[in-house]
């Protein structure tokens, strides 16, 4: 066990999207790499979603989307993030997201998209390898 | 950001400060720094009713919870959940999924917050009472704690609280079982949950026939259902006018131990060189863990 604080993540179900096999698979994954997970539950609001980040003092929020709604939902979580001052929080998606939307995603600011086929190991090497700025004292 | 800083947003009432502030105080920092400035703090309004809510796995905590934070709001409280979850003793890693069976709208009167647990320990993380403190001194009224659920180790949940609900279900052991449990000795209320399901009467009946013997204290015992809404009104209706029973007489030997441990920790943590040469020493083999031991109970150099 590391000595370091446990990094946390909120893994979320937005929308109209009643499909959390793989989210569940992700969850228990990074809890096993020694990660803090919280999970939503389904059909959350972005709203709700950002309330829970801002809450739980999250470092992480990735977000499950295999509705086709990205376009709609990402852009919307992005912009509440920066309203409620939460830019430091790091956001990955994975789901069902088309090749040819990936990069309209990252110039939104989200870090990372995880396809179909992504192993556990590659997206806890990937949380491993991000900046933690906030979360020494002084 | 330096703790002042955080500070000063606490004050101004910023839900990221509060947030942040119980990291810290869930990580074991700036513990001292926290409660110096929560006691230099003006008093501010009633102090908060601390409802912790405990029972073996897969009784209904989270859900109950979910619906006493439904039912204070309706009557305008201000509500925070504090729900534990355990850590894994061989990651570090935990998975808080408790939020899931809760309300979740944005509602600024509302604040969920969920902890792990330390694997192996207690069933509240350290330092709870630092972060309940929080929690009240950020205005909310009626704090819900859920806790891991571990059977006798929720009882050191006890001294930190108001009230101690204890849940149990239909069809879950004849009375032997909840003797052994020790957990009525110190539930405030006890729920038979689920009470929608058959066999309710008959555990209803078990469990007053154990609490209401000649010359043990009185405990309310309620029927409850979470999925017809049965008794949920009547069960917050309850604990918000129950007597606080956080009272002098119950501190036990037992608490007060693990009070005195705790603050031999504190000091220690706030001295994190000495901490770690003695850790060096005894990783090199050169001091004996007991011996170390020892030298830790000495005031901190």
């Amino acid at each position: 066990m590391s000595t370091s604080p446990p990094i946390r993540i909120v893994l979320a179900k937005v929308g109209l999207d009643g499909h959390d096999r793989g989210v569940k698979v992700v969850a228990r994954g990074l809890r096993d790499a020694g990660f803090h997970v919280i999970y939503s539950g389904l059909w959350q609001t972005p709203e709700a979603v950002i309330r829970m980040v801002a809450d739980e003092d999250a470092d992480f929020l990735g977000i499950s989307l295999l509705s086709g709604a990205h376009l709609t939902l990402i852009p919307r979580i992005m912009e509440l993030l920066r309203q409620a001052n939460l830019e430091h929080v790091g956001v990955f998606v994975g789901g069902i997201i088309p090749e040819s939307d990936v990069p309209r995603l990252l110039e939104m600011g989200v870090r990372r998209v995880f396809g179909p086929g992504t192993t556990i190991p590659e997206t806890v090497e990937f949380i491993r390898q991000q900046p933690r700025s906030h979360l020494a004292p002084a | 950001m330096t703790l002042s800083a955080w500070w000063g947003r606490f004050q101004n009432h910023d839900r990221l400060a509060l947030a942040r502030l119980i990291t810290w105080a869930a990580q074991g920092q700036q513990v001292a720094e926290l409660w110096q400035r929560l006691k230099e703090r003006p008093d501010s309004g009633p102090p908060a009713r601390v409802i912790a809510f405990t029972g073996s796995g897969g009784v209904g905590k989270s859900t109950l919870v979910g619906r006493m934070l439904e039912s204070f709001r309706a009557k305008g409280r201000r509500v925070a959940i504090l729900a534990c979850d355990p850590e894994s003793p061989l990651t570090g890693g935990a998975l808080l999924g408790d939020r899931l069976r809760m309300p979740a709208a944005a509602d600024d009167e509302v604040y969920i917050r969920s902890l792990a647990t330390p694997g192996g320990h207690e069933a509240v993380p350290e330092h709870l009472d630092l972060i309940v403190a929080l929690v009240a001194a950020f205005g909310f009224e009626i704090i819900l704690l859920e806790t891991v659920g571990a059977g006798q180790g929720d009882t050191a949940a006890r001294h930190l609280v108001d009230l101690l609900v204890l849940l149990v279900q239909p069809e879950t052991g004849d009375d032997i079982q909840w003797e052994k449990a020790g957990l009525l000795e110190v539930a405030d209320v006890v729920v038979v949950h689920k009470a929608d399901m058959p066999g309710a009467d008959r555990t209803l009946a078990q469990v007053q026939s154990l609490l209401h013997l000649p010359g043990c204290r009185d405990v309310p015992v309620m029927r409850v259902s979470s999925q017809t809404r049965e008794g949920i009104d009547a069960l917050r209706d309850l604990l918000e006018t129950s007597p606080t029973q956080r009272h002098p007489s119950r501190w036990t030997s037992a608490t007060l131990l693990r009070l005195a441990q705790e603050r031999l920790a504190d000091d220690w943590r706030s001295r994190p060189e000495a901490l770690a040469a003695l850790v060096a020493r005894v990783q090199a083999g050169a001091l004996a863990p007991a011996a170390a031991a020892d030298l830790l109970r000495q005031p901190a150099p």
